[in-house]
């Protein structure tokens, strides 16, 4: 019989994600570079948002766009319209991303003399929440049509964000949406959690959102 | 579904300690996964074989130990954050630290 051995190794798998997430943090960090990961479930709004948003904030600051996507550059066409640095990131069926992908983005971008990089994560409420991409901050956008019980079904997204953005607020006449509830059941999972209503398409209550982000820019420089 | 894209990395790992230690064959690997790991163990043993097919390590074989998924609760309260839901079964607070149940780790490999 052939002599085995037992080898010890212990070695947590997901740990390596979390080190190179903080790796990132703090390199973007040391460039004053602010990194923002966006998310949400398919079809709630996230590249109009974003459209909308570097509407508002390209005359002061520098923005870089990492497009994440099984497949596709949808996202990143509609997004070079607005003339700030854009790439698409392949994840090639994987459904969330992680920090070395995250890593893999800043470098093919470019981030030198950025203020501002939003990671557009995949359409997914479950797997994004699980891996930490070194974002300095997590925003997630919930969209009326998706319904008020959200927070209930998927509370860990929930619980690792510092923004929850409910979109489409310009047709909750005709969804039963209760925006109350949303919010007291975000605010069980996470206390600290902002919830800011907004409306992409037509640009309600996003005053807020980018005096929010503006803080957070400053902060950062 | 991030499972298979887990287990690729395992793999990897597993090779390179294979080759840093001159092994001949690896046996079995063993994993300890926690139930609030968000890897789900059925998944794993689905995706595994597809993993290990290319590799030199194809006739390894896998076992899973899961690791039940505590919490402590503000009161001081442990207790299984699955069976209970999060809410502490003494006092009904929803808030607790998460003590173990989070891992997912390459406990040991047997190896010759």
């Amino acid at each position: 019989m052939e002599k085995y051995k037992v080898i010890e190794i212990k070695k947590n798998v997901l740990a390596n994600n979390d080190e190179l997430a903080k790796k990132v943090r703090e390199d973007v960090l040391s460039k004053n570079v602010f990194l923002l990961n966006l998310m949400s479930s398919p079809g709630s709004g996230k590249t109009t948002t974003l459209v909308r948003t570097i509407e508002c904030l390209k005359k002061d600051f520098k923005i870089g766009i990492i497009e994440a996507d099984i497949d596709s550059d949808v996202d990143a066409l509609t997004i070079s319209k607005s003339n700030v640095k854009v790439i698409q990131l392949h994840t090639g069926g994987m459904c969330h991303v992680d920090a070395n992908m995250t890593k893999f983005g800043l470098e093919e971008l470019g981030v030198e003399g950025l203020d501002l990089v939003v990671l557009e994560n995949i359409g997914n409420l479950v797997c994004p929440a699980s891996f930490d991409t070194g974002a300095t901050k997590n925003v997630m956008i919930l969209s009326v049509p998706e319904g008020d019980d959200k927070p209930l079904k998927y509370p860990k997204m929930f619980k690792i964000v510092d923004v929850l953005l409910i979109n489409k607020i310009d047709a909750i006449d005709y969804f039963d949406f209760d925006l109350e509830a949303v919010q007291k059941r975000a605010k069980e999972i996470n206390p600290d959690i902002l919830v800011l209503p907004i409306s992409a398409k037509k640009g309600d209550g996003f005053d807020p959102w980018i005096s929010w982000l503006k803080n957070q820019l400053k902060g950062n420089r | 579904m991030h499972e298979l894209g887990i287990v690729i990395q395992v793999v990897e790992t597993i090779e390179k300690i294979f080759k840093e230690q001159n092994l001949t064959k690896v046996d079995k690997l063993v994993l300890e996964i926690g139930e609030a790991s968000g890897v789900v163990p059925h998944y794993i043993e689905d995706v595994y074989p597809i993993a290990i097919e290319q590799s030199f390590l194809k006739d390894m074989k896998l076992e899973m130990i899961i690791i039940p998924a505590e919490g402590v609760c503000e009161c001081g309260e442990i207790y299984n954050l699955m069976k209970y839901n999060g809410i502490c079964p003494k006092c009904s607070s929803k808030k607790f630290s998460v003590t173990s149940g989070r891992e997912f780790n390459i406990k040991e490999i047997v190896a010759y």
